[in-house]
């Protein structure tokens, strides 16, 4: 009988058949990825294999300046990679497992960074450090030369560490103390329950971290534009490309060049994962986790973690400062007259739109990565690699791509032609003013693919620190793979789903390279507008844009927070018990 | 009874209407009460320009803002179905490149014949709706402290005292810089010219690979002053506005723009004696363009006075070319600057081999 069923995997396929919700699951999942990932993807890579991509191919490789840049983007995705992932690892744990005060504080000002509207970083930091910056020049008289890979590292860190520290924070919450507390009975210290404890544990975590924040750095385009200096990387050769050049094959050449690093780091760091990956057996801690009171670990670790959060808190000071003055650092004159133009004057309807299609989004997002992440951490069917790897693409390419892409292929209604029926239009056009919804479509499309990499990667974090026998005893009991999803693993993983949904939403509120290319005269982007803004030097307008995104943000976080909750009622009632 | 004959009767008048009004290209006017622009100037402008529109025709005005290469770029992915109906503003060589690509459609508006002849494209593909003249923005203080006075020549920006105190934009995203380049691409052909006829034009009036190569030479000498190339034109300007650089290259109406807008006192507005390059800020008609009489209806305002001083009202004070518009005082007066006799033909020729080169040559070396 056997031989009936040759591979395990198809075995899988059946049982996942079986399952109507699953199945049906399963399908969205694969049109999902399909159509709104692979397929953009597709259009271009295809545009990089004519003759002429492949000159440039040869080109591009052989030529000691594009190799430089090739080196000058590595670098920094290295150094981004490791300082953001080490930053966020730090402030989690400190905040997890170290008794310090201002917790609260911590917490928020190390989220603030997720909301970080393109350009507003960079552009403070200029202000605040820059050649004629109000503290190196004010302060300390030096003309400072921040242009280039310091401040560039330094941004790119501070504005995606968040989405590390998120990550460990979630992980080390769900670790059990108990693991802590049987390692010290066996009479480990502090330090080498750490070493043999913590960390192997967060392993997933870190290496997930690392990951997102080097291909975050390797493709951000805003803060090489404003202080790249002459520090040359790929995403800015990109958009020169299409936007200077008009080449679109010379764009996907490179895009091709910029993708292969993040799909080696990806790579390397699943056979990473699967080879050292340690998991908890109990589903969720129980006990209090003890604190780390001993003052040579304590006050230094305060020290270090409140130095970053006042560095993180003046810079957004300064964007604070410069929205409600006429000119920071010129013209010290208090005004208003940004936030009139934000929301009384033509600026209104990109805060408008933007908030309601980010709000769209975020819901599909986060339940999408959630399915993913279950079905690619649970289920074991032929093709999981591959949808784990394709939902990854999702912000693994440059958004300028994912953006050209989606003009290849949505800007005309997708029809297929049927034997007999004859030709329908499975996809309508959705991109341009004149598409449905005024282009609206193919905005919160872009918005999803870019935030479901990050819901999948905490969900399956989530997922690979919790044993899936307590669901096998759910299915056991009688219940079906989508109730047993529904009331098991989401509340387990309901931290990992809470970060998935504000990441997506932040992440909505502020991409700027994917949707630089689809915003329409009907629907306006507020990243957009800031950019505009900025390019014409009215800064104080796009600084109010920033704050009042960042206030946009904020409420969305909270009205989550709370829509999810943090604990259910069963939870609250095991604790109180305790 | 009478409710259900109304409604005969009302069918009956579409049904007899309907088709003396769809075929009738004339009549489609009526149709159109909408009207999309792909707009490139700067965003306050195009409200402004999309308001007034619309007040005047009544006509439902909407508009998306993008750079000249993102503008180009975004009407070649979607020739097919174009969403804008009419592209106003940026400078001219993106407008002939549109038409090279058959992009947009010619259209001779009524206005076309008051305009200067260097303002209509070839068979009128396009039309000229502003002009500027390139300047140095300076920052006084920074200048002051450096012990040197504001450039009045293109060379004096090679002064070792600017070092990395120089910004421009990079020529492959900004008609400005392309602008700058082109400019010295003249300057050059016209000095080969003075000293030996025919070595700085070739007898179709076209600069010569020599005065090409001459620009390149002077822009790698000016590297070592840049401290970076920006994507948007005006941007350096801002730059200087907040002394992170010296001197800016930009357009001489976007630093009187920084001057009325906050940083009065802050920078200078200088010009190269020898002669400076000028942009012409096009118009033209999309291809198959969804709404082209309301589109055609736009052209034809837009090179009225009263459409073009619409930019005087949000400090956009480049200067207008229809000869009617009252021109702003604090506008540049190009009659007091001596201006190169910049080929927009061939500057649009040349662009792509130029910009890759500044773009493979240049842009990417590393200062000293």
């Amino acid at each position: 009988m056997n031989r009936l069923y040759p591979s395990r995997h198809i075995a899988e396929f059946r049982r996942i058949f079986q399952d109507p919700v699953l199945f049906i699951g399963l399908v969205l999942v694969v049109i999902f990825v399909l159509i709104a990932i692979l397929s953009p993807i597709y259009a271009m890579v295809d545009e990089s294999r004519t003759t002429e991509g492949r000159e440039l191919f040869d080109r591009y490789l052989n030529s000691p300046v594009y190799r430089t840049i090739i080196v000058n983007t590595l670098r920094m995705g290295l150094i981004v990679a490791a300082l953001g992932t080490a930053l966020g690892f730090l402030i989690a744990y400190v905040q997890v497992k170290v008794d310090v005060p201002f917790k609260r504080l911590i917490h928020i000002v190390a989220l603030i960074p997720i909301i970080s509207p393109p350009f507003a970083l960079a552009t403070a930091v200029l202000i605040l450090f820059g050649r004629n910056g109000m503290i190196s020049q004010g302060w300390f008289g030096v003309r400072y030369d921040i242009y280039g890979l310091d401040g560039l590292s330094l941004v790119l860190t501070l504005s995606y560490f968040t989405v590390a520290y998120m990550n460990l924070k979630g992980m080390l919450q769900a670790l059990d103390p108990a693991l802590d507390e049987a390692a010290t009975n066996l009479g480990a210290s502090k330090w080498r329950i750490f070493r043999t404890v913590t960390v192997p544990m967060l392993i997933p975590g870190i290496a997930g971290s690392f990951l997102l924040l080097f291909v975050e750095a390797i493709a951000d385009l805003g803060n090489p534009l404003v202080m790249g200096g002459n520090y040359e990387v790929l995403s800015t050769r990109i958009y020169v490309s299409i936007v200077g050049l008009y080449n679109t094959t010379a764009a996907a050449v490179l895009s091709v060049i910029l993708l292969v690093p993040s799909l080696l780091v990806f790579i390397v760091q699943r056979y990473w994962i699967s080879r050292t990956s340690v998991v908890s057996i109990t589903g969720k801690p129980s006990g209090v986790s003890q604190q780390i009171r001993h003052p040579l670990v304590r006050w230094p670790l305060f020290a270090v973690v409140m130095f970053v959060v006042l560095f993180i808190l003046l810079i957004y000071g300064t964007i604070f400062a410069g929205a409600f003055t006429k000119i920071l650092n010129v013209n010290n004159e208090l005004t208003l007259d940004h936030f009139d133009f934000v929301i009384n004057g033509y600026g209104s309807e990109a805060m408008k739109d933007t908030t309601r299609l980010a709000a769209i989004a975020t819901p599909l997002a986060g339940l999408l990565g959630m399915i993913i992440a279950f079905l690619v951490a649970r289920k074991t069917f032929l093709g999981r690699n591959a949808l784990d790897f394709a939902t990854m693409l999702g912000i693994a390419v440059p958004g300028t791509i994912l953006g050209i892409g989606y003009l290849l292929v949505f800007n005309q209604p997708n029809e297929i032609t049927l034997p007999l029926v004859g030709t329908i239009e499975i996809i309508p056009k959705l991109t341009g003013g004149r598409a449905i919804f005024g282009g609206a479509g193919a905005i919160v499309l872009v918005y999803v693919v870019r935030s479901v990499p990050a819901a999948l990667r905490s969900g399956v974090a989530a997922l690979s620190q919790i044993d899936p026998a307590i669901e096998e005893a759910s299915i056991s009991l009688g219940a079906d793979n989508f109730r047993t999803f529904m009331r098991i693993t989401l509340p387990l993983i309901r931290p990992a789903f809470l970060s998935g949904l504000i990441y997506a939403f932040a992440r909505s509120m502020t991409t700027i390279s994917a949707i630089i290319f689809l915003t329409t005269s009907r629907t306006k982007i507020m990243t957009h507008q800031i950019l505009n803004e900025v390019e014409n030097g009215r800064y104080g307008n796009a600084f109010a844009y920033c704050v009042i995104l960042i206030v946009i943000v904020l409420v969305a976080i909270g009205v989550l927070s709370i829509a999810v909750g943090t604990t259910s009622g069963a939870e609250r009632t095991m604790e109180g018990g305790a | 009874m009478k409710r259900l004959s109304l409604v005969v009767f009302c069918l009956m008048i579409v049904v007899a209407v309907a088709p003396v009004v769809t075929p009738a290209p004339t009549q489609v006017q009526a149709q159109e009460d909408t009207l999309t622009v792909l707009c490139t100037p700067q965003e306050d402008w195009c409200v402004a320009m999309t308001q007034a529109f619309e007040e005047e025709t009544g006509i439902e005005t909407s508009y998306v803002r993008m750079s000249s290469g993102e503008s180009l770029a975004r009407i070649r992915a979607t020739q097919d179905d174009p969403e804008f109906s009419v592209w106003w503003g940026g400078p001219a060589d993106a407008f002939i490149a549109a038409y090279e690509e058959d992009l947009i459609e010619p259209y001779e508006p009524e206005l076309a014949s008051v305009l200067a002849p260097n303002a209509v494209g070839e068979d009128h593909s396009w039309h000229g709706v502003y002009v500027g003249a390139l300047g140095f923005c300076s920052n006084v203080s920074f200048l002051e402290e450096l012990g040197i006075d504001p450039p009045t020549s293109w060379d004096d920006l090679l002064d070792p005292a600017l070092k990395s105190n120089v910004a421009m934009a990079h020529p492959a995203t900004s008609g400005t810089a392309f602008t700058a380049f082109w400019t010295i691409v003249t300057l050059k052909a016209d000095e080969f010219e003075a000293a030996e006829e025919g070595t700085g034009y070739d007898e179709d009036g076209m600069p010569t690979q020599e005065a090409i190569d001459a620009a390149f030479e002077y822009y790698s000498e000016l590297h070592q002053n840049i401290l970076q190339y920006t994507r948007s034109g005006a941007a350096p300007g801002q730059m200087a506005g907040t002394g992170e650089i010296a001197v800016a290259i930009i357009f001489s109406h976007d630093c009187v723009k920084l001057q009325v807008e906050g940083f009065e006192g802050v920078v200078v507005n200088t010009f190269p004696e020898e002669g400076t390059g000028y942009e012409i800020g096009g118009m033209a008609l999309i291809k198959n363009a969804p709404e082209p009489e309301a589109a055609k209806m736009w052209i034809e305002w837009a090179l009225t006075p009263e459409a073009q001083v619409i930019g005087q009202d949000v400090n956009s004070l480049q200067l207008p070319t229809n000869p009617d518009t009252p021109v702003s005082e604090l506008s540049v007066n190009l009659s007091e600057v001596n201006l190169v006799d910049y080929n927009f033909v061939a500057a649009g020729m040349n662009r792509v081999e130029i910009v890759e080169r500044f773009d493979a040559e240049i842009a990417p070396q590393p200062t000293e």
